[in-house]
């Protein structure tokens, strides 16, 4: 959804400003310094590992193609809701299967991660289409470009007057698949780090088992995943403003500053949720 | 295609449900700290009522943001409020009787740098971008927080953690029966989710009144402490979670049948209708 009024930013693409990109780079600097302080060469580890987890998350984000309210009208490719649900609904069932897999080790984990979340926008995008087709009667066009990148269908013979084409062609599929997987990935990457931090430090603190405290530690790192997750999520949709068609819309281009604010931000909330360890029972 | 976001004007200034809704949180949630004071549980209702007052002051807060014309839906500024939210108060929660202090300063913190990187970065330019982020992400961590301690009748990180279970009638301190060991904190972090990002979705466009638009926004809260005071009986038993339920039911009912009202009155006067007027005496 779009509102009249607002900022522009359709024309063009307006860099990051001077003083941003100084503060991102200061902040990840500092929650580097700051987590190698607190957990030493872990704490330095799990933070990178949760700021490539968010810039995954934030560049995945741009994949997935949105058509918020006028797509639900038929007057714009994409899904019909907004850019947050469904990175949240995606990067969520890919933690899902993440979490699940996270006894099997870190690689079968990452893929179970990003296996659930491609396979949750595969479905979603699969659906989309069949109600376009079967119940609204309009085949799939996008209104950006004039030829699918990747079968070389061709769009404007197929898209209806007044609107920016309807249903999901073959290249947003595609790229529905691959921004679920990549949110999937970085949504486990995240968990997987902050649930190794918490259980190798938790049972230390607390002074008991690594069995009795595990559910402590997952939940805690489920729910900063869940948090950290939906801030990237959020800060890419606001890096895309509305609706996207997928890696061949124009707006794509733009990856690099969620990318930028997804990383400074991810470092931010990865330290307080490191910190926390060093807080528990001093107070 | 595009929505336009019209936000009626008049009504309680911005600021002054600002400082209401900050202070009244922190009054209400440190009202829950009788309960330790006492040694009972009988008010941990006041956590919950914290999160109606936190929601109501969000409420103008996303008000105030989308009036400018985000380009996205009204919901990710709930969802980025409770992602940073949920961080700063689990955080916040590890400082004991300074939790809903420190989980203020964090969450500020943690707002600064998402909207300090959506206007720097993302390049959103809109002027009150930094300072409303701050706002969301204090609402989102006071509501978690409040619904939390209404839930185990403590806001203290510990108190989260440990709950008891009875194993062949001995009482057994576990870590599995807690608030977050149980995930609650999950479904917490939803209810607070739904209940901040609804009321202006709900009412916003032509006809927008704030005294409507937050009633719809305690109404929420409230029904979302339902929810927490049937989760709570788990934590702190039948008699407390009884007093938590009527405050909840009471409450919920009152802001509902006023909604019912405030809408009444706005559909009449947008509708331009008139009453029927019933002849007298009988037709």
């Amino acid at each position: 959804m779009s509102a009249l009024g607002g900022p522009k930013q359709t024309v063009g693409v307006q860099p990051p400003t001077g003083m941003g990109l100084v503060v991102s780079i200061v902040l990840i600097v500092v929650a580097l310094a700051l987590a190698f302080y607190l957990v030493q060469m872990a704490g330095v580890l799990a933070v990178i590992g949760i700021i490539i987890g968010g810039v995954l998350i934030a560049f995945g984000v741009h994949f997935v193609p949105v058509g918020g309210a006028p797509a639900a009208m038929g007057q714009a490719p994409g899904i019909a809701t907004g850019v947050a649900m469904l990175a949240a609904g995606a990067g969520l069932a890919g933690l899902f299967g993440g979490a699940w897999a996270a006894p099997f080790g870190l690689a079968v984990a990452l893929a179970g991660g990003a296996v659930g979340g491609g396979l949750l926008m595969a479905i979603t995008c699969t659906m989309v289409n069949v109600i376009y087709i079967f119940g609204m009667g309009i085949p799939a066009a996008s209104g950006k470009v004039a030829k699918d990148p990747i079968t070389g269908d061709t769009f404007p013979e197929y898209k209806s007057q007044g609107t920016e084409g309807h249903g999901l062609p073959f290249i947003s599929w595609v790229g529905g698949v691959i921004g679920g997987a990549l949110g999937g990935l970085g949504g486990t990457l995240i968990y997987l780090e902050l649930l190794d931090i918490y259980q190798a430090q938790l049972p230390i603190i607390l002074n008991t088992t690594v069995e009795q405290i595990a559910p402590v530690a997952v939940s805690l790192a489920g729910i900063f995943a869940v948090g950290m997750f939906l801030v990237n999520a959020v800060l890419a949709a606001y890096n895309i403003t509305g609706t996207i068609e997928g890696p061949h819309d124009p707006k794509f281009k733009r990856f690099p500053r969620a990318v930028i604010a997804a990383a400074a931000a991810s470092a931010v909330t990865g330290i307080f949720a490191i910190a926390l360890l060093r807080l528990i029972g001093g107070f | 295609m595009s929505v336009k976001v019209e936000v009626g004007a008049g009504g309680i200034p911005h600021n002054q449900i600002l400082i209401y809704g900050l202070v009244g949180s922190l009054v209400l949630i440190y009202l829950t700290y009788l309960n330790t004071i006492t040694g009972t549980l009988y008010f941990s209702f006041f956590g919950g009522l914290a999160a109606v007052a936190a929601l109501v002051w969000g409420t103008d807060t996303i008000k105030h943001l989308c009036s400018y014309g985000l380009g996205t839906g009204v919901p990710s500024a709930g969802m980025i409020a409770l992602g940073s939210g949920v961080i700063a108060a689990l955080f916040g929660a590890t400082t004991g009787i300074f939790a809903p202090i420190t989980t203020i300063i964090i969450a500020a913190i943690i707002g600064a740098v998402a909207g300090l990187m959506a206007n720097n970065v993302v390049r959103m330019n809109i002027p009150v971008m930094v300072v409303s982020l701050i706002e969301l992400a204090i609402v989102g961590a006071m509501t978690v927080l409040g619904l939390a301690a209404m839930a185990c009748g403590t806001f203290e990180f510990l108190g989260m953690i440990t709950g008891t279970t009875v194993i062949l009638g001995f009482v057994v301190q576990t870590y599995e029966a807690s608030l977050i060991g149980g995930s609650i904190v999950a479904v917490i972090f939803m209810l607070g989710a739904i209940a901040i990002q609804h009321s202006f979705n709900a009412c916003l466009g032509p006809g927008e009144k704030q005294d409507r638009t937050l009633t719809l926004a305690a109404e929420c809260g409230f029904l979302s402490m339902i929810t927490v005071a049937i989760i709570s009986f788990a934590f702190i038993g039948l008699l407390p979670g009884v007093v938590a339920l009527l405050v909840s039911v009471i409450g919920w009912f009152y802001t509902y049948t006023k909604y019912i009202a405030l809408s009444k009155r706005d559909a009449y006067a947008w509708l331009d209708a008139q009453p029927i007027l019933e002849p007298k005496g009988g037709a």
